[in-house]
């Protein structure tokens, strides 16, 4: 549910039932909301979520919590009052101890790990969706990106039979062509996606497709991964440059099939 | 309980197991599903299954020239992973199981958004392009798949004779690498050829990895194909052993794709000639896979690559780094040409066995014309032998193209490095060269073997029209073909005027590619990965103790400060508290 490790959140749903059951102090909830946090995050989902969220999360929290058991001088004495406690009541020496102990060693564990952690390659961002130039030019003819569109893209109200067609064409493009990276039901999982890295676009996503307009989807299948600018990192993308092997139509018929077989439409123009 | 309440019981109760049978059709009973059923199916297979299985299920779909092996033809009724006996039709559960998690290394993807039903009506339509299944006597019962056994030394061992004895070897090679000597002359019913199975690579088994999808497979026969039934020629037990054998030829279930070579430094001088102290050095290196993938993005193109991965590994010591790839090749191609520039025509991308929308990129006159012309001997011709062998076989492989790759004799088996001409600046360190064959702004270099001359030639390249050969460094390389590996190991000296250095600490990427001559690989028609790293490991091996116990010690200094600062907070207060209390009772004391 909401890719979430049900076990984990029900532990930590319990131990915090158990805490206001045994009506527990200041300190113990404090030390339960950070602690439980990190679990959260750490373990709680089927996806771990990255480290560098979590340790904003994390980050935002202690500040929470500090600011609230400081926010009045009885607060503050109540939450240190444990602590006090422990530090000055002979009774407690043996746990006094063992905390002295158990503190550094859990330091070096984690200097440990962290100096024995498996090496990474290093990992670049990128932009996914980079700026597209304001013209473009494929196979000698120029259209000006802010206002192109597909010109089969009205077959599909006023001339159905014909807008099969193109689709059907682009079809035939798709399977000849594309479905090795972009996958046969375009989720973006083709038999070579595995071995590319930026991984191939998913047209099943909502985000991808009905966000762009059909003329950058042009852009992108006819210049392909050496067409974008730097931030998209051109030289990484297995991504071709259609215009080497397909006619102006083919490429738009392709990106009229990718649009329909996902009941999608494109952009609309103008609109942001 | 009264009978009559008892008598009603019973009465759903037949009703239930009446349902469940209608439910759960065993096999060997004819189950077409209705019509609105068959209706439903076809929905899905014209959207999701007829561009390659083709819109009349005779597996010529729009997909079809360029995967390999082809698309199943379901008009045929004739099926490879089956739980029923060789030669008869598969269960409804077989079925599924393939639409749902597919067939790896293969274009059968897995279909796992499908609904149930979904899967069950295509399943319905799907058995409706063959009479087959309208025949009751085509159905068995499915064969029982035995509990595998342990896989004890003796239980190996026992399969490996089982192995030998049936002559596994001839197809799949002495240790199962795919390289027995039928392989390069085998095909499937339809004359296609079939690539045997690398038994050591389980995550590439169309099957299933398990050992009961192993058990069934040689079990059951795949259908259609040269992989036989061995039901009646073993005993169960026997069966059990030799799938202990086969599973324990792998070493994993998954591949488990690496992103980075850790180089590791040695005080010996590396050797490429003294074997044994090489191997000795490479021992220590740790060994990381990547895949590989067709080259499918510039003219030339690689629809269905023979090798699907190769594994590297990387020493170094004060002036030199080694470099050891190895991957597995049904045969060793050594006699024919290759080099990373080779032309290769378009009527080539699918190995000339495509049908008819092979011809959709020109119709069959340009083919002849342009043969002449695309095929001639490059100018630049780079090992100047190369000629004969074209002159002398070239015209036969074109008019014989669907059989061209067995003679071998036309391209050889190849490997190339390919890394940056140099490292991306500072300020910019995501920029690299295009990974293929690099750009005009950021050329790479490749170190590049033809496996018929065994040593490395290298080239500076911007862009897959522009590749030169250069003698700026100098790289040796030694090679070996063993049992269907080829193993090449590189040697170069780690700094260099005109290319990349290796420094310590440094990461350097890297890309591979891999020509297989049996497949017709040549040029760009290759097998190649996206770019990955080498890390030269530091040559001093970093303390860990040092930073580990200084970071116990700065807790533990805190800890002390902490607790030493509560306490003499608490003695002065308590200090405190005495002298008020004594001037307390000095100040009281004269008033008494
Ligand atoms: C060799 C693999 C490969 C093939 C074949 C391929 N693509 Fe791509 N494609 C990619 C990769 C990788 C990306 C993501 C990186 C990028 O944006 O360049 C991508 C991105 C795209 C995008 C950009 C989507 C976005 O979100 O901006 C479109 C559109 C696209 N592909 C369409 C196609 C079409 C249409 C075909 C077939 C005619 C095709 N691709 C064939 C690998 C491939
Ligand atoms: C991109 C091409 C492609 C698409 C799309 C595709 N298949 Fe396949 N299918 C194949 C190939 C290739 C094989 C043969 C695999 C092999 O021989 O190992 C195959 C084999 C099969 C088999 C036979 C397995 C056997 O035991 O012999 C079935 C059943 C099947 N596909 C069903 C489907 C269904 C149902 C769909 C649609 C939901 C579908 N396929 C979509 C390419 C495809
Ligand atoms: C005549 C040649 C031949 C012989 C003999 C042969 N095989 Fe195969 N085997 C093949 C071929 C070809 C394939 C690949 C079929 C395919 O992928 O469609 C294969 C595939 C396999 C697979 C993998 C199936 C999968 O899921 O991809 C296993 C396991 C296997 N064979 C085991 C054996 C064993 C064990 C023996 C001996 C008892 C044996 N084979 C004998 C030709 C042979």
């Amino acid at each position: 549910m909401w890719g979430l490790n049900l076990p984990v959140v029900l532990v930590l749903a319990a131990i915090g039932g158990l805490l206001v059951w045994r009506r527990a102090h200041t300190l113990a909830w404090l030390l339960y909301s950070l602690v439980g946090l990190w679990a959260f995050f750490k373990f709680g989902f089927v996806v771990p979520i990255p480290q560098s969220v979590a340790t904003i999360y994390l980050a935002i929290t202690v500040l929470a919590l500090v600011a609230y058991a400081s926010s009045g001088r009885e607060r503050l004495a109540e939450t240190v009052q444990p602590i006090k406690r422990l530090i000055l009541e002979p009774r407690h020496r043996l746990a006094l101890a063992g905390l002295l102990v158990a503190l550094p060693g859990l330091a070096a564990y984690n200097a440990y790990a962290d100096l024995t952690m498996p090496l990474e390659a290093p990992g670049f961002g990128r932009e996914i969706h980079p700026p597209p130039p304001n013209e473009l030019t494929v196979h000698d003819e120029t259209i000006d990106m802010a206002t192109a569109e597909n010109p089969y893209l009205h077959y599909k109200h006023d001339d159905p039979e014909l807008y099969g067609k193109h689709v059907e064409n682009g079809r035939r493009v798709y399977y000849e062509n594309c479905f090795w990276c972009h996958g046969d039901g375009m989720g973006g999982d083709g038999m070579f996606a595995h071995g590319l890295n930026p991984v191939p676009s998913n047209f099943n996503d909502v985000g991808t497709l009905p966000a762009l307009q059909s003329s950058f989807v042009h852009w992108r299948i006819a210049k392909g991964g050496p067409g974008m600018p730097a931030g998209g990192t051109p030289w990484d993308s297995a991504m071709p440059a259609w215009e080497k092997f397909l006619t102006t139509e083919e490429m738009w018929d392709v990106n009229l099939f990718i649009y329909d077989f996902n009941g999608y439409e494109p952009r609309a123009l103008g609109q942001h | 309980m009264t009978a009559h309440a008892r008598r009603r019981t019973q009465a759903a109760a037949t009703l239930a197991a009446a349902a469940l049978l209608v439910a759960l059709p065993t096999s060997g009973q004819v189950d077409l599903g209705t019509e609105e059923q068959r209706a439903g199916g076809k929905i899905v297979y014209d959207k999701y299954c007829g561009q390659c299985h083709g819109d009349t299920g005779d597996g010529n779909g729009y997909a079809t020239p360029r995967v390999q092996p082809k698309p199943r033809d379901f008009t045929t009724g004739t099926y490879k992973f089956r739980t029923t006996p060789n030669g008869t039709l598969p269960t409804d559960d077989d079925l599924r199981r393939i639409i749902e998690i597919g067939a790896p290394y293969t274009s059968m993807p897995g279909w796992p958004n499908l609904t149930s039903a979904e899967v069950q009506n295509v399943i319905y339509y799907i058995k409706s392009f063959s009479s087959a299944f309208e025949n009751p006597d085509r159905y068995a019962e499915p064969i029982d798949i035995p509990r595998p056994l342990e896989s004890t030394e003796e239980s190996i061992a026992r399969g490996r004779v089982v192995y030998e004895e049936q002559g596994c070897a001839a197809c799949h090679g002495e240790v199962g690498r795919g390289d027995g000597p039928s392989a390069p002359t085998l095909v499937n019913d339809k004359g296609d050829p079939i690539k045997v199975a690398d038994l050591t690579q389980r995550w590439t088994y169309r099957g299933g990895p398990t050992k009961e999808d192993i058990y069934r497979t040689f079990s059951t026969g795949l259908n259609g194909t040269p992989m036989p039934s061995y039901a009646d020629s073993l005993e169960v037990e026997d069966r059990q052993h030799l799938v202990n054998y086969v599973h324990s030829l792998g070493d994993a279930d998954d591949p488990n794709y690496g992103t980075l070579i850790t180089a590791v430094y040695s005080e010996e001088p590396i050797d490429l000639q003294d074997g044994e102290t090489l191997d000795a050095l490479f021992e220590s290196a740790p060994m990381t896979r990547f895949p590989l993938v067709g080259q499918i993005t510039e003219p030339g193109r690689n629809f269905f690559p023979s090798v699907t991965s190769i594994e590297a590994q990387a020493i170094y010591n004060r002036d030199e780094i080694a470099f050891r790839v190895r991957w597995h090749d049904l045969r060793a191609d050594t006699s024919g040409r290759n080099n990373p520039s080779l032309e290769v025509p378009m009527w080539d991308e699918d190995n000339g066995i495509g049908g008819d929308a092979a011809d959709d990129s020109g119709d069959s006159d340009d083919f002849f014309g342009d043969f002449g012309g695309e095929e001639a001997p490059p100018e630049d011709d780079f090992f100047g032998d190369s000629g004969d062998d074209f002159f002398g076989d070239g015209g036969d492989d074109f008019f014989g193209t669907a059989d061209a790759g067995a003679g071998g004799a036309e391209f050889s088996d190849a490997v190339a490095l390919q890394f940056p001409a140099s490292l991306a600046p500072e300020e910019t360190p995501e920029l690299k060269p295009y990974f293929l064959y690099g750009d005009a702004q950021n050329p790479v270099d490749l170190w590049f073997v033809n496996l018929t001359y065994g040593v490395a030639d290298t080239f500076r390249s911007r862009g897959s029209d522009s590749i030169e050969a250069t003698e700026a460094d100098i790289v040796e390389a030694v090679t070996s073909y063993d049992q269907g590996a080829w193993t090449v190991t590189y040697k170069r000296r780690r700094s260099s005027r005109a290319g990349v250095s290796f420094a310590e600490e440094q990461y350097t990427p890297v890309a591979f590619s891999v020509w297989d001559g049996f497949n017709r690989e040549r040029g760009n028609k290759r097998a190649l990965s996206s770019w990955f790293y080498v890390y030269t490991e530091p040559s001093v091996e970093q303390a860990v103790a040092g930073p580990v116990l200084r970071a116990a010690l700065i807790v533990l200094v805190v800890e002390l400060l902490v607790v030493f600062l509560v306490r003499r907070r608490a003695r002065q207060q308590a200090a405190d508290e005495e002298t008020a209390a004594a001037s307390l009772t000095a100040t009281e004391a004269p008033a008494v």
